[in-house]
């Protein structure tokens, strides 16, 4: 059977079943509008989660006894760090300045305080795309033991808080996640399935009149891969229009402009379309099959 | 000269069973001439439909061999049973036509299948149409005619690809008189083509005055 007959089957059929196909298709637009949002969401919060641990960055401070003219080689030792995103260079005088700022109206108190008490220190950014807390915090024992580093700082305690709750959130956001996917595939399937019984008098017919499994299912198969296909990607429009919908609403509002909301990453869109439509072609395949016996 | 002439169909002791108590046939034997006509005859619920089914693969026997034209069917796979299927056309009593599709598009779906091309399947499809006396409503759905009709439409489906095998499972079971007759009228004349027909049916009236065998089933055994 030619490519050309195949698909000029297949149109017919869908016009036969035009009704039919189409509540098809928006069930599984629906099914998967609804796991599309959920994964957004996902996403955002784990992008959340992330940038929030590098914006806290580093804290490096040097002994007061490290040679001045260490300092650039110790600056070029952490640019050099493939995690590491920006070294800023604070010296005990800087550091002077930002506590008497910071002091305004008191820093009287300070009065007769020499600069050199505080000790210099370097702020490391972390680079966004390996941020791992595990190798933040194997990065900061290594510098630590470095002779000059008196003290590595890094808001641990608040990452470590952060990463449990959002650990725990992730959890059940997965497992939440699973059951749509579930409740997703047996909505499909089974809309699928009474679409193919409510054929079943055609199959038998075509079976009848010494048709192949093949020649029987091609069409079937080319309209679930079409329903699977436009499915999933209406759904994931309606969801990248929402996104686009908000991401307006970031720029014109002062509060939600740190949000920085993210899209769904692009290959998972991919798996998302793909696997909607391997669904949609199984479903139709498993449900076919027991008409196609004998 | 002797004539070398091949069954058909054959069947060699074949037992049928869907369950130890429910036992349609015990051991048939049963030879069928190419271009026979015969009657499959006895009361409803004997078996005429089961035995039809085999014929056409939709059913296995439980047990014993049959041949269709020169086919061992316990050979067949599932696989290859559309093949098979292509030399028999089956007419039921339901006729069995896609309410969505027209008239024309219904027959055409027999030569669909074999991947025949379109001019040619056309013309085929009109010159049996015209044999069945319904050239004119190739263009109409099947529910828009009437039980004699449809059966004919179901009878150019089932002929429209030349099958050396005809299988009929009560035809004529939903018809009147005067529709019964011009069903018989064309059984006689594609057996007068050469199709060999098996005919099943309940009503004796139908071959009272044939000369034709008949087949008639008693206690899961044909009585010839
Ligand atoms: N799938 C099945 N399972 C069990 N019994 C069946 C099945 N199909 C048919 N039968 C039984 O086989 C017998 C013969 O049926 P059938 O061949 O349709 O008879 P007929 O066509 O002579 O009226 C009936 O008693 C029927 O109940
Ligand atoms: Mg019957």
């Amino acid at each position: 059977m030619s490519l050309a007959i195949l698909c000029r089957r297949a149109f017919f059929d869908l016009r036969q079943n035009f009704f039919g196909q189409l509540i098809t298709t928006m069930v599984v637009s629906l099914s998967i509008l609804i796991f599309a949002f959920f994964s957004l969401l996902y996403f955002n919060l784990q992008d959340f989660v992330d940038r929030f641990g590098t914006e806290l960055g580093l804290t490096i401070f040097l002994t007061k006894e490290a040679p001045k003219d260490r300092i650039p080689y110790l600056y070029q030792k952490l640019t050099d760090l493939s995690e590491v995103e920006k070294v800023t260079y604070i010296s005990s005088e800087e550091a002077f300045r930002r506590l008497e700022h910071f002091l305004k109206e008191e820093q009287d108190v300070l009065e007769g305080v020499d600069a050199e008490f505080l000790p210099p220190s370097f702020e490391v950014q972390i680079n966004r795309a390996v941020f791992q807390l595990d190798r933040i915090k194997q990065l900061a024992g290594e510098i630590d033991k470095w002779p000059e580093v008196s003290k590595v700082q890094f808001g641990q305690e608040w990452i470590d808080r952060l990463h449990v709750f959002s650990g725990l959130v992730r959890t059940i956001v997965t497992i939440i996640g699973i059951l749509l996917l579930f409740t997703a595939a047996f909505v499909v399937t089974n809309t699928i399935k009474l679409n193919v019984y409510a054929r079943k008098e055609e199959l038998e017919i075509m079976r009848l009149v010494g048709a192949t499994n093949m020649f029987i299912q091609g069409p079937f198969l080319v309209e679930a891969f079409l329903q699977g296909l436009l499915g999933s990607s209406l759904a994931l429009g309606i969801v990248f229009a929402g996104y686009s919908f908000l991401q307006g609403f970031e720029t014109r509002f002062e509060l939600l402009r740190g949000m920085n909301i993210c899209f769904i990453p692009w290959h998972y869109t991919f798996a998302i379309i793909a696997s909607s439509v391997l669904l949609c072609v199984m479903g139709t395949a498993l449900a076919m099959r027991r008409f196609l016996r004998l | 000269m002797i004539s070398l002439e091949l069954s058909i169909i054959r069947f060699k002791d074949v037992f049928k069973k869907y369950s130890p108590e429910n036992v349609i046939f015990s051991g048939i034997d049963l030879e069928i001439e190419k271009g026979e006509f015969v009657f499959l005859t006895g009361p409803s619920g004997i078996g005429k439909s089961t035995m039809l089914r085999i014929l056409f693969c939709a059913e296995r026997p439980t047990s014993g061999e049959i041949w269709v034209d020169g086919v061992a069917l316990s050979s067949l796979s599932n696989a290859q049973v559309p093949y098979l299927r292509r030399k028999i056309g089956v007419i039921f009593q339901d006729f069995k036509l896609l309410s969505n599709r027209t008239i024309f598009d219904n027959v055409a779906l027999s030569l669909e299948v074999i991947g025949l091309g379109k001019k040619q399947a056309e013309q085929r499809v009109m010159q049996v149409l015209e044999g069945v006396g319904l050239k004119g409503k190739m263009s109409q759905y099947p529910l828009r005619l009437s039980g004699g009709e449809q059966q004919r439409v179901a009878i150019a489906r089932a002929v429209v690809n030349r099958p050396a095998i005809i299988l009929a499972d009560e035809p004529t079971g939903n018809l009147d008189l005067q529709r019964t007759e011009e069903v018989m009228m064309l059984m006689e004349e594609l057996n007068a083509r050469g199709a060999t027909i098996i005919f099943a049916t309940h009503d004796e009236r139908l071959f009272e005055n044939t000369h034709r065998r008949v087949l008639r089933f008693h206690n899961g055994k044909i009585r010839i």
